[in-house]
């Protein structure tokens, strides 16, 4: 898939990749891989930015944390981002519902 | 070559590329590194040499000049922020030792204009009015880089080259205050030197000739991080 494509909506993937629980950088590209069936190819490098952009507008959290003898910067959601997803889902659900209505081929006769 | 040194040598080329203070630039790099370590440790599971699995971990994370760019906008939207943040706080700090410095030297404060205290120097009557200009300036540049840089901005239509402008903006428009206060100052200097009160008016002084250096410095850092934004 291609990266302008995804750019609009790799914000809320990236809020949805951490509600489970806290994820660092690598751990959240592994988790849109795997989620997207390898569909998202973007270069690993630019989730970082990402990630700290969210961080700055108060929907994610980093803390440098050590964890199996690796220093790493784990996220978690904020209370805000939390809401933050659930605008982002409500407001795909009803975007995909009306594309999904104009795209698929009519299963029903048109008016006459 | 080992594993760690391609590795290495891709973080030197994205640090070279990122611009701004280096302790911002540490933080992130050593961010890049725990993860290109962490895909390195998946390749090399996956049966790769380590020499292989750290060449496949940069190819991963993509071209450093794409990196860092990503992290430009980044880099300008903090650097923003911390400035006018530390602005709005050193700000009432400077106006106080001003005030301070105006009342221990006989100047009247009273239900008046200011340029009609008992007391204010010659050049009150344009260096006032001025400084008001200024401050609203300053009040409403940096509001609105604290706001397009923090959780407000989800609801602000702005891109992210306005804040370092507004930001530059404040930065300049706290060193033309000082240098209002300085003129003032000056014009007291010359008038009436003697009812002057050396102590709090040097502290003044110090205090608004070192913001003017620090501050046009720090808005012209925000400049240069803004013509670096394609």
């Amino acid at each position: 898939m291609r990266a302008e494509t995804l750019k609009g909506h790799l914000d809320g993937m990236l809020l949805a990749a951490l509600e489970a629980g806290p994820r660092h950088g690598y751990a959240v590209m592994e988790a849109l891989r795997a989620g997207s069936g390898g569909q998202f190819d973007l270069p690993t490098g630019t989730v970082y930015p990402a990630l700290r952009r969210l961080e700055r507008a108060g929907l994610i959290r980093g803390t440098w944390a050590e964890a199996s003898g690796r220093r790493r910067r784990v996220y978690e959601l904020t209370p805000a981002g939390r809401r933050a997803l659930a605008d982002e889902r409500g407001s795909w659900r009803q975007f995909a519902a009306a594309v999904t209505a104009l795209l698929e081929p009519a299963h029903h006769p048109a008016a006459p | 070559m080992t594993g760690g040194a391609g590795i290495e040598a891709y973080l030197c080329q994205i640090a070279a590329a990122l611009p701004g203070p280096a302790r911002n630039r540490d933080d992130i790099i050593a961010e890049l590194r725990s993860g290109l370590l962490d895909a390195a440790d998946a390749y090399c599971a996956g049966g790769y040499t380590p020499g292989e699995a750290a060449a496949a971990a940069v190819a991963e994370f993509g071209d450093p000049r794409q990196v860092a760019a990503a992290f430009r906008p980044e880099i300008a939207a903090r650097q923003a922020r911390r400035l006018a943040l530390t602005l709005i706080t050193t700000g009432p700090l400077i106006g106080l030792l001003w005030i301070t410095a105006a009342t221990a030297s006989h100047v009247a404060i009273r239900d008046a204009p200011p340029w009609h205290w008992p007391g204010m120097p010659p050049a009150a009557p344009v260096a006032v009015p001025l400084f008001g200009a200024i401050f609203l300036t300053f009040v409403s540049a940096a509001a609105a880089t604290v706001a397009a840089t923090g959780p407000l901005a989800r609801w602000l239509p702005s891109s992210y080259r306005t804040a370092p402008a507004t930001a530059a903006i404040a930065g300049f428009a706290a060193a033309a205050a000082d240098l209002a206060a300085l003129i003032l100052l000056a014009s007291k200097l010359a008038s009436a030197p003697a009812s002057l009160a050396p102590v709090p008016v040097l502290a003044a002084a110090a205090a608004s000739l070192t913001r003017i250096t620090l501050a046009r410095r720090a808005a012209r850092h925000c400049m240069t991080a803004r013509a670096a934004l394609s």
